[in-house]
């Protein structure tokens, strides 16, 4: 008999060696092999999983050698008793892990397109309304209401339209918009078509980061899939979508400046107003959201708004993607309620420390968010409580460090990143990001006084204050977050006295 | 440029001359001309800025701006370490100086004989399973100091 065994096609997946079980187990007779999405466990890749007697069975960690044990189904755990997905809450990523990303026709099978299909039937004031009640908001890092942006470019008249996915997912520590480009294309390009039609677009692009060159791929030919089936027309008229490659800026992915880059320009931050959705993509109205928000857009025209304006909190609506990383045991995708404290879902999802490993710090909103020391982890995931704290959720980025993180090292390599990739539009970027990453350097080297850190809190300040987009506004934070709480580190270093490895 | 260098160049402007009413495309157009010739010479932006009927000072704004837009030759192999933030909690700056001491060469230059250029990369979304490494188009996970060497030296092996 022949058995049916799934193994992800997810870049991480590849990356811990699924390509080798699946060259491995390819010739094997009476073996299928499915290439599938992910579940984001990544601790558990490679993972391979089989149909059991009461839904999938998986082995973690497989190797060429456990396909006997498969085809007799010998040690599988039930998908259902792996704790880190179970007490998930998944919509947006519950399909994950089950589903060939290509095929539209599992797509259709497993309740995709639902929401496109009913959207396509209202008009738009009635899309907008739907999301407006939904209480969606950016799920890039800004935060911003959908609907608002939706409602300003429908109301500009114009012969041109756009609507853009920002697919330049840079934040380091964040992976779940390249999760949905390679696992389920077709539900990024049905939240697409959702928008073009509220909005009345009829050219779309997906601006995919270069270091993506999977997503890019897989993006390209669910497109290509979704023209030659017909799912691209809008009221009897085409819908032209298309993946546009960027080439490695981080900044990029603001807005203003991933405008710029896909009119083939340099890649550099614009002063708003005029916001895009006035005067976006050559000059014409343009909705710019990340690739998550448009992939919960289907979600809530297929459930209805009040779906999602039941989960959550008050201000932050729906579900979280959170991407867990750095040195815990459970590193991957977690799709729950807003509000857990981020102590809870360390604890229930992290799965503890790694071997060895103390807990130091934990950073939250990629390499702009701050530091927090194990005595705030009780601060709810939300974009409120998280404003009044003056840190960011951002993209959802987790990214825990471990007792032998050297806080200095750790400060200058955020102000090298931030100087690196600064566009050089606003002084206070461009020039304060070089001087700060100096200072730190100079502490580094135990060549620092007391009034470098006075520097850095000034510069600091100026920096947030004065900086044209939040790649110079939100760098101070993880740095002045380091000195805040991990002031023994840099103490150490201003003493003359080298931080000590584990000390 | 090598003849066959320019004649390359030149279909890969035909295909992005733009059309009547539509704006050319600079970094789109540099990207495919680093597809095929593997870098953007600097003698060539006078034929981009030609075919795209834009100044020649957009084209090299453009080339100089991007961090994956090269105006010299790179080695024949690109190594790439991640330095994103879940990389380092999980020590790729440890991955990183094993590749700089085994290769001899800093970030960003490229090996004497032209074979290898390394690079850092500010994360690659394998955050679940880093450190991180990319060799030319594969990427690795989990990825130890201790395993580099034998990396490098397997990716040799392949290209001969």
């Amino acid at each position: 008999m022949t058995v049916t065994i799934y193994l992800s096609n997810d870049t991480s997946a590849k990356a811990t060696g699924a390509d080798r079980l699946a060259a491995a187990w390819t010739e094997v007779p009476d073996v299928r092999i499915v290439r599938t999405s992910s579940r984001g466990a990544f601790f558990l890749e490679p993972l391979v999983e089989r149909d059991g007697p009461r839904g999938r069975l998986l082995w973690p960690q497989a190797k060429p050698d456990d396909l006997r044990r498969i085809r007799t189904g010998a040690g599988g755990i039930a998908v259902a008793d792996v704790p880190f997905l179970a007490q998930q809450q998944r919509a947006i990523f519950a399909r994950f892990g089950t589903a060939q990303p290509l095929s539209l026709e599992e797509f259709r099978t497993q309740g995709g397109c639902r929401g496109w299909e009913r959207a396509n039937g209202l008009p738009p004031e009635v899309i907008i309304a739907e999301i407006r009640t939904s209480g969606l908001r950016g799920r890039g890092g800004a935060a911003f209401p959908v609907w608002y942006k939706w409602d300003a470019a429908r109301q500009h008249r114009a012969d041109q339209k756009y609507v853009i996915a920002n697919a330049d997912e840079g934040d380091a520590g964040t992976y779940c918009d390249r999760m949905i480009m390679e696992g389920e294309p077709f539900r990024l390009i049905e939240g697409m078509l959702i928008c073009a039609k509220a909005i009345g677009a009829d050219r779309g692009y997906v601006y995919c980061r270069w270091e993506y060159p999977a997503a890019a791929a897989t993006m390209q030919a669910a497109i290509a899939e979704a023209e030659h089936a017909g799912w691209l027309t809008i009221d009897q008229r085409p819908f032209h979508l298309e993946v546009f490659r960027g080439a490695g800026s981080y900044v990029c992915g603001e807005e203003t400046a991933l405008l710029s880059s896909l009119e083939g320009g340099r890649g550099m931050v614009k002063v708003r107003p005029p916001y895009p959705a006035e005067a976006g993509l050559y000059g014409k109205p343009t909705v710019v959201s990340n690739v998550l928000t448009f992939a919960t857009v289907p979600e809530i025209m297929a459930r209805g708004s009040e779906w999602h304006a039941a989960l959550g909190t008050e201000g932050s609506k729906g579900l979280i993607a959170l991407q867990l990383g750095g040195r815990i045991r459970q590193p991957g995708l977690v799709e729950i309620p807003f509000g857990a404290t981020l102590g809870e879902v360390l604890e229930r999802f992290g799965g503890g420390m790694a071997e060895g490993s103390r807990f130091k710090a934990v950073q939250v909103g990629g390499p702009l968010g701050s530091l927090f020391p194990e005595s705030q982890l009780n601060i709810p995931l939300c974009f409120d409580r998280f404003n009044e704290a003056g840190a960011v959720l951002g993209h959802g980025g987790i990214v825990v460090f471990d007792h032998e993180t050297d806080m200095v090292e750790l400060a200058r390599h955020y102000m090298t990143f931030t100087a690196d990739e600064s566009c050089g539009k606003c002084t206070p970027c461009r020039i304060g990001s070089v001087r700060a990453r100096e200072l730190l350097e100079r502490i580094e080297r135990l060549n620092g006084t007391r009034d470098d850190l006075a520097l850095l809190a000034d510069l600091g300040s100026t920096m947030k204050a004065t900086s044209l987009c939040a790649h110079g506004g939100r760098a101070p934070y993880p740095v002045l977050t380091a000195i805040e709480h991990f002031g023994d580190d840099f103490d150490r270093r201003l003493s003359g006295k080298n931080a000590k490895r584990g000390s | 440029m090598s003849p066959s260098d320019t004649a390359a160049l030149q279909s890969v402007l035909e295909q992005h001359r733009p059309e009547p009413g539509r704006p050319a495309n600079i970094l789109r157009t540099l990207l495919a001309v680093q597809q095929v010739l593997g870098h953007v010479p600097v003698n060539a932006i006078g034929s981009v800025a030609e075919a795209l009927q834009v100044p020649e000072s957009h084209v090299a704004g453009v080339l100089s701006y991007y961090p994956d837009l090269h105006a010299a030759p790179r080695g024949r192999r690109i190594v790439r370490v991640c330095v994103g933030e879940a990389c380092v909690a999980n020590r790729s700056c440890d991955v990183l100086a094993e590749c700089q001491a085994f290769l001899d060469i800093g970030i960003g230059e490229t090996t004497k004989d032209g074979g290898t250029t390394l690079e850092r990369v500010y994360c690659l979304g394998n955050c679940g399973v880093g450190p991180t490494v990319m060799i030319d188009e594969t990427i690795y996970g989990r990825v130890c100091p201790s395993d580099m060497e034998k990396m490098l030296r397997q990716a040799d092996d392949r290209r001969v």
